[in-house]
């Protein structure tokens, strides 16, 4: 589009020469020759160049200055004799492009309009540009905001796992220390997960993703659910990945629940089941007694279909009524039976997969409170953990479980559980009593370890794990031999053992 | 001669109930109320076929099975779980069957006839 000239020039025969000259250089020209003329021109339309002579009148000068107040971006080409040219560089110093003496040289006009005409073109690229330039500004306001503010923790890291940024949830729980390693931050560990999913990301550029358990600046562990993307240079090489994890603990929570109500109901069942096969017997006495007409045993039969259906009642109440929580049913029972029960469940398991098992307890252990079903529970568990960590190990010729039970002092008993198996590094050993956590993949629930640990707890107990990974554990449990003052509720049912 | 059955289960009733039912198809039933009981049992009488219910107080039921199998002469005696548990396999593959509580009467008996006869 041809550029818009203005040419204001008193002398009407050296403007329309100036005029016929600037249009074959493919210019839109208009001409004016008084301030209202220009003024009329002005209002009408924007321009690109102005050719003007500023002392054809006292008033041009002003005129000329308040054009180019108002379009700054207009090109001002001075022409004035040369007496004047001085006093007209002094005016208007550098808001004109150009000077150039009366009469014009077409040479020196023609290489100021192109010169003019180019100064145009850059600034109207440094307009398109500066709009952009506010486009972007705008749009990375915004995805800086959803960065900051979407509420997942969101880390960026480089190929060595060190964090390069993060989010504002990220930086509140796990504190802002940009260029640390995200093993460190996250999980306090001194060297990278086991299939570390960022890792995976940078090796095939997907998406990977895993389930955590994290542990915050303030001592909190959450479960979180764990997605990777690449982040790529231009050339398409990956050269960040982005992980982005979601606080799940709730949920996870809420899963304990219902797996607490799961259990319950099998503990339950168990019981129905064995009622249910005493109902029979009692259906199958009262048949045989009908069909045989023998009085007493239809009678004993009508007396245990009673007892039965009682039962039954009495344990459907419970489950209506009770199902929430349980106290623990303390009662004061001997350490040696309840070692050699915990000990006996395991014992078929251990003897077909050629452990030994090593057991020792000095004679008169004396008598210790506790809920025996829950105890027994607790303990079958560190031990069938121990049986489960010799299996998994393919390399000792000799598999040993040990389970020795000792006084350290009066009040106390202490069951030690030790094994020669795959043992556990730092991570299994932190966070092995956390719910779902499991070293076992699809084998293990993330419940056994919990539920043992919540019930010496319980019991006012404690446990001590000392482990080294491909040499071995050891559990070592002290309960004590009263039930503490302060003896809670267990939230999860009986188990079936 | 009449084939002899040993029932061990630590409840009164079941107990009752499985004797019955053994009595009234033409078995001599013998009965225990634990592991330590059913040893001395089996020892006394030598039964053909035993029953076992594996969660009993004190000794637990697969410690019957080690103990049985250390007597060369009632480890061969065939054993038959009926339990209420479920998880437990490992405890149980010694057995020549393991039926659930409550149990099929037809099943049961079907079970021992082809065990012993």
């Amino acid at each position: 589009m041809a550029k818009k000239v203005l040419l204001i020039d008193r002398e009407t025969d050296h403007a329309e020469a100036l005029k016929t000259f600037i249009q074959r250089l493919e210019y839109d020209v208009t001409c004016a020759d008084n301030v209202d003329g220009v003024n009329t021109s002005i209002a009408r339309r924007t321009w690109d160049i102005i050719i003007a002579d500023p002392f054809i009148n006292d008033t041009m000068v002003d005129c000329l200055e308040s054009i180019k107040k108002s379009q700054p971006l207009v090109q001002l080409i001075i022409l004035a004799k040369r007496d004047r040219l001085d006093c007209a560089m002094e005016t208007f110093e550098s808001r004109a492009a150009h000077y150039l003496e009366l009469p014009v040289n077409s040479k020196a006009l023609d290489l100021a309009l192109a010169s003019a005409a180019k100064t145009i073109s850059l600034n109207r690229r440094i307009s398109r540009y500066s709009e952009r330039l506010a486009d972007l500004h705008n749009a990375q306001t915004l995805l800086s905001q959803l960065f900051e503010e979407v509420p997942c923790y969101i880390s960026v890291q480089d190929r060595n796992l060190r964090i390069t940024t993060t989010n504002k949830r990220f930086k509140y729980h796990f504190g802002g220390q940009i260029g640390g390693f995200c093993y460190e931050i996250y999980k306090y560990r001194t060297s990278p997960c086991r299939d570390c999913p960022v890792l995976q990301t940078f090796e095939d550029g997907k998406s990977h993703s895993t389930e955590e358990v994290v542990t915050s600046k303030f001592g909190k562990q959450y479960n979180v659910l764990t997605r990777t993307a690449p982040i790529k240079d231009e050339n398409g090489q990956i050269i960040l990945v982005m992980e982005m994890s979601t606080n799940i603990t709730q949920i996870r929570q809420l899963q304990d629940h219902l797996i607490s109500l799961g259990m319950m109901i099998g503990s339950m069942s168990h019981g129905v089941k064995g009622m249910l096969t005493a109902l029979d017997g009692g259906i199958y006495q009262l048949e045989k007694g009908l069909s045989q007409k023998n009085d007493a045993r239809v009678l004993k039969a009508f007396g245990q279909i009673q007892t039965m259906s009682e039962k039954i009642k009495k344990m459907v109440l419970e489950i209506l009524y009770y199902a929430k929580s349980r106290e623990l049913q303390y009662r004061e029972i001997e350490v040696a039976d309840l070692a050699d029960n915990s000990v006996s469940t395991i014992k078929p398991m251990a003897e077909d997969n050629d452990i030994i098992l090593d057991i020792s307890m000095p004679e008169n252990l004396g008598s210790i409170e506790v809920d025996p079903n829950w105890m027994e529970a607790a303990l079958v568990n560190f031990l069938e953990n121990a049986v489960d960590a010799c299996i998994s190990d393919r390399d000792k010729k000799e598999l040993i479980l040990r389970f020795h039970v000792t006084q350290p002092n009066d009040d106390e008993i202490c069951l030690i559980v030790e094994d020669n198996g795959i043992g556990m590094d730092t991570e299994t050993k932190n966070k092995m009593f956390t719910l779902f956590f499991t070293s076992k993949g699809s084998q293990g629930t993330g419940l056994g370890l919990f539920i043992a640990h919540r019930v010496i707890k319980y019991h006012g107990g404690s446990v001590t794990v000392t482990s080294q990974l491909g040499k071995g554990t050891q559990f070592s449990i002290r309960l004590p031999r009263k039930k503490p003052d302060n003896a809670k509720t267990v939230e999860f049912p009986k188990t079936e053992r | 001669m009449k084939k002899k059955i040993l029932v061990i289960d630590d409840d009164f009733n079941i107990r009752d109930y499985i004797v019955s039912l053994f009595d009234d198809n033409g078995y001599d039933t013998y009965v225990a109320g634990d592991v330590k009981e059913g040893i001395e049992v089996a020892k006394a009488e030598k039964p053909d076929l035993i029953t076992l219910d594996i969660e009993m107080p004190g000794e637990w039921g697969p410690r019957f099975f080690s103990q049985l199998s250390q007597d060369p002469e009632l480890k061969n005696i065939p054993v038959i779980v009926i339990t209420a548990l479920s998880g437990h396999e490992h405890a149980i593959v010694k057995a020549v069957a393991s039926l659930s509580k409550p149990f099929d009467r037809k099943e049961l008996l079907k079970i021992v006839q082809e065990t012993i006869h």
